[in-house]
């Protein structure tokens, strides 16, 4: 009993220091009313498209911002997950609760074995053989014409008994749970003895080596966690796409995963979910606001994002919570903390 | 079949090697923008798909092949000494994760400005008459005029690097720069001037690479990015900075790369059989130059050629 004392102290302790977080949730948990009344249910779907590249962009916060190691592969995660179900449907097995155990499964053991290689490098190194590990398990599923190839595979919404992921809102709030949870994990696991010497090791590698604690074994421990975390949020991914192809692991996503924890706020807890709420927005937006504009321009809205997120890297440093953090009148009258 | 396999394989060999120094004409300048300058630079992918534009675009305005690869190089000289004053020289002192980002955000840029300016259509350009046709680079064996074209012009390139980077004053400041930065500067050469030359010199190789692989590939908004990752497991393999390496890593690559895609399937396909080696083949083979990275990242991290110090 003392323990699950413990837990809540630690997490009411957390919705204290964490109320951007537990706001967002809050209104991830509302917003079906709203997309109900109004009937909207597309935006419904962009809401749990958030929340899932939102899950992924904590797991992978972990290891960049908490962690500091730069890794520019996570999507292969995402999409090994998804895969796992498409792989697990293929050969008839529906259950989702058993697809998520696999995914699970699955992508630790894959975050061990390529955190084991790629960690022994660091610098561009780290990032360039997370990007060929990526690559490569983008090429396995693009030749793999057994599960639908280049075309990817077409796949049901898995049965997460006794839930029925085709009745309304079922996936959004299971979505919506998992993501709290992810939450929670992450606030008890930064809080920890374990984030605290990962973020030391961030900080000074050699200092912590020199106090007898081996940098190896937490930035290991750390990559597993967040690629499992990747991994859980491709398994849903897959139900909500209701689709499974090698695109949900190009490259190009790995990117997305960063440049959405980097808008948000890197290695904080809130600023990845911020992020994606942020970045899908201006992915849904900003082509109706070009079209104000130029209207023959409209599907070029990359032609804009693209230096936007060149000037967010430019100027925006601490991302967009280093913006509210600055603007906030608690940090300007000094009496913070 | 002996015959026949023989003339496949040599035909895919040039082809190999063709792929090569195609690889290496853009990662010559990438090597050293990641070795001098610790810069990760994500867009010279889009160098490359700018260099392939400009020659199909001046080819198809003037009909005129030969100034479309010509005046490619300029085009790109100059979008890389753009890109590096407006934003590169701004993110020098910056993590790596920062310079990915905003070279990703560059990139997303230069691939939506060619689907304005263009169409979001791919162009084909034809070659022109004189270089259409095949020889014979062995009795009964026709390779394409074009593609051994593009191999004498990318050797001739990498011997034109070489002669420079070792024989002149400004190689000497390169070489001097790959190895110790701050040092080089101490030394007091310019070294901003010459972070500027090289990259605006390695852009407008990786120019003349895309204009040189128009007529053979599609060219369309995003092309340059396989070649970019391409590049970089090159750059990694023959050791981030080495031109030398970077050569000899190019070739490597793209003859493995080329001969895996049709010798590794028919080679599984006479060890196991049947299904399980038309799924196996292609797989593995598409994942060779990857797994070739990693192997040489474990076991020689700072890749086969390091720059000698």
């Amino acid at each position: 009993m003392r323990g699950v004392r413990e837990i809540i102290a630690l997490i009411r302790n957390g919705m204290r220091e964490n109320r951007l977080l537990f706001f967002l949730l809050a209104g991830f948990a509302l917003f079906p009313i709203y997309t109900g009344v109004a009937d909207l249910p597309f935006w419904e779907d962009v809401a749990m498209r958030i929340m899932l590249l939102g899950m992924a962009a904590m797991g992978l916060n972990l290891v960049l911002g908490y962690g500091g190691m730069v890794s520019f592969g996570h999507a292969a995660f995402l999409g090994v997950g998804a895969y796992c179900v498409g792989i697990s449907q293929s050969f008839g097995l529906m259950n989702g609760w058993a697809h998520l155990l696999i995914s699970i499964g699955v992508c630790g053991t894959l975050g061990l074995m390529i955190g084991y290689l790629a960690l022994r490098t660091s610098g561009i190194y780290f990032i360039m053989i997370t990007l060929a590990f990526a690559q490569m398990l983008f090429f396995l599923f693009v030749s793999l014409e057994v599960f639908g190839g280049d075309d990817g595979m077409s796949i049901d919404r898995a049965e997460f008994l006794p839930l029925d992921l085709y009745e309304p809102l079922r996936l959004y709030f299971l979505i919506w749970v998992m993501l709290v949870l992810v939450s929670v994990l992450l606030m008890l696991l930064v809080r920890s003895r374990f984030g605290v010497t990962l973020r030391a090791i961030r900080n000074n590698a050699s200092r912590i080596q020199a106090m007898g604690i081996e940098p190896l074994d937490f930035r290991i421990t750390g990559y597993v966690i967040s690629a499992v975390i990747c991994g859980v949020a491709g398994t849903f991914f897959a139900s909500w796409q209701e689709y499974v192809s090698p695109d949900i692991m190009h490259w190009s996503r790995s990117g997305e995963l960063m440049i959405i924890i980097v808008l948000g706020g890197l290695g904080t807890l809130a600023g990845p979910l911020l992020g994606a709420v942020v970045f899908l927005l201006l992915e849904e937006f900003l082509p109706e606001l070009l079209y104000l504009i130029a209207p023959d321009y409209a599907e070029n809205w990359m032609i804009i994002f693209g230096p936007l997120l060149i000037a967010v890297v430019l100027f925006g440093r601490g991302g967009l919570i280093g913006m509210l953090e600055y603007l906030s009148p608690r940090s300007r009258g000094g009496g913070a903390s | 079949m002996g015959a026949m396999t023989l003339t496949l394989f040599l035909e895919q060999l040039f082809n190999g090697l063709q792929a090569g120094v195609t690889l290496f004409l853009i990662a010559a300048g990438l090597t050293l923008i990641l070795g001098i300058m610790d810069f990760v630079f994500l867009a010279h992918g889009s160098q490359v798909m700018v260099g392939a534009y400009a020659g199909a675009a001046i080819t198809s305005w003037t009909g005129n092949f030969y100034l479309g690869l010509v005046l490619a190089i300029p085009v790109t000289f100059a979008s890389g000494y753009l890109i590096e004053y407006l934003l590169v020289r701004h993110l020098y002192r910056r993590d790596h994760m920062e310079q990915v980002l905003a070279t990703f955000g560059l990139i997303l840029f230069f691939n939506e400005l060619v689907r304005i300016g263009f169409g979001p259509a791919a162009l084909f350009s034809d070659l022109p008459p004189s270089l259409s046709h095949f020889v014979e680079i062995l009795p009964n064996t026709p390779y394409p005029l074009y593609r051994l074209v593009v191999i004498g012009v990318g050797l001739a390139c990498a011997l034109g690097i070489h002669l420079f980077v070792s024989g002149t004053k400004t190689g000497a400041m390169v070489r001097a720069g790959a190895n110790n930065p701050e040092m080089t500067a101490a030394m007091g050469v310019n070294i901003s001037l010459l972070f500027r030359l090289i990259f605006a010199a390695g852009a407008a190789f990786a120019g003349l690479a895309g204009a040189l692989l128009g007529p053979l590939t599609s060219v369309e908004s995003g092309m340059g990015e396989p070649l970019l990752i391409l590049s970089l497991v090159v750059i990694i393999i023959g050791g981030i900075g080495s031109v030398r390496g970077a050569f000899i890593a190019a070739i490597l690559i793209g003859i493995v790369d080329t001969l895996g895609r049709i010798f590794l399937p028919m080679l599984l396909r006479q060890i196991l059989h049947g299904s399980a080696a038309d799924g196996a083949g292609p797989a593995l083979a598409s994942m060779l130059v990857y797994i070739l990275m990693a192997v040489v990242l474990i076991f020689r991290p700072q890749g086969l050629f390091p720059p000698r110090g």
